[in-house]
């Protein structure tokens, strides 16, 4: 199987419910044509750094997926007739790959980044608590 | 002419492939705020002469920035826009 990565841009000013039905349009489709998705990210409305299709901004939405060969094609195809996305990429990251080592690396990731955003929160915490410390004690100096 | 001499005389400081040198800095086409420090103002490639960079990663670089650029992450030109 090889590896992709889309990236599509959908149309800003679309409901919730259509963004929705697009993002799952595409994210099937790579599953009912034997494909594995290992990650979709969404990126919200950004700017963009040139006017498409008449639109300053677009919804960026990242899909990182294994299928073969022909899955790519066919996913752009359908994304060039959806008038909802304003364009797309797929770049080909790898040409040989198995997809559940991907899966589960990227299950191992989210639970790392977890994991230290936890511990971030903490240590930010007792940052915090400590400065409250040293700006007491630079008080008590001073007085 | 003496100053003619002098003047072949420049110093060169030595440019530094900022990817060698920082291994945790990646070339990616998604993350333009890195590939922008490697563009100038209107939007072209910086060379590697003024940038530094060694061949490998200024190759990687074109065509991240390449991609971005389709994608609209990066400006092919600021002309257009005001």
């Amino acid at each position: 199987m090889r590896h992709y990565e889309t990236i599509f841009i959908v149309n800003p000013n679309l409901s919730e419910e259509d963004y929705r039905d697009v993002l799952n349009k595409f994210t099937n489709m790579i599953e009912k044509q034997k494909g594995v998705l290992v990650r979709v990210e969404e990126w919200g409305t950004q700017k963009l750094a040139y006017v498409v299709k008449k639109f300053d901004k677009g919804l960026f939405v990242l899909m990182n997926f294994c299928g073969m060969p022909g899955l790519a094609a066919e996913i752009e195809r359908d994304l060039k007739l959806d008038d909802r996305v304003l364009k797309y990429q797929t770049v080909k990251l790898a040409d040989k790959v198995d997809p559940q080592e991907l899966v589960l690396k990227e299950k191992e990731a989210k639970e790392k980044s977890a994991i230290e955003e936890d511990q971030s929160l903490e240590s930010t915490e007792t940052a915090r608590k400590e400065e409250q410390k040293e700006s007491m004690g630079e008080v008590s100096t001073n007085g | 002419m003496a100053d003619r001499g002098r003047r072949k005389v420049t110093y060169h400081r030595r440019k530094i492939c900022r990817f060698c040198a920082d291994s945790s800095l990646m070339i990616d086409y998604k993350d333009p705020r890195t590939l922008r420090l490697f563009t100038t103002e209107r939007g072209k490639i910086i060379p590697r002469r003024i940038s530094g960079n060694c061949a490998k990663h200024q190759r990687m670089l074109t065509v991240a920035i390449k991609r971005a650029r389709k994608i609209a992450l990066l400006p092919y030109t600021t002309s257009t826009l005001k």
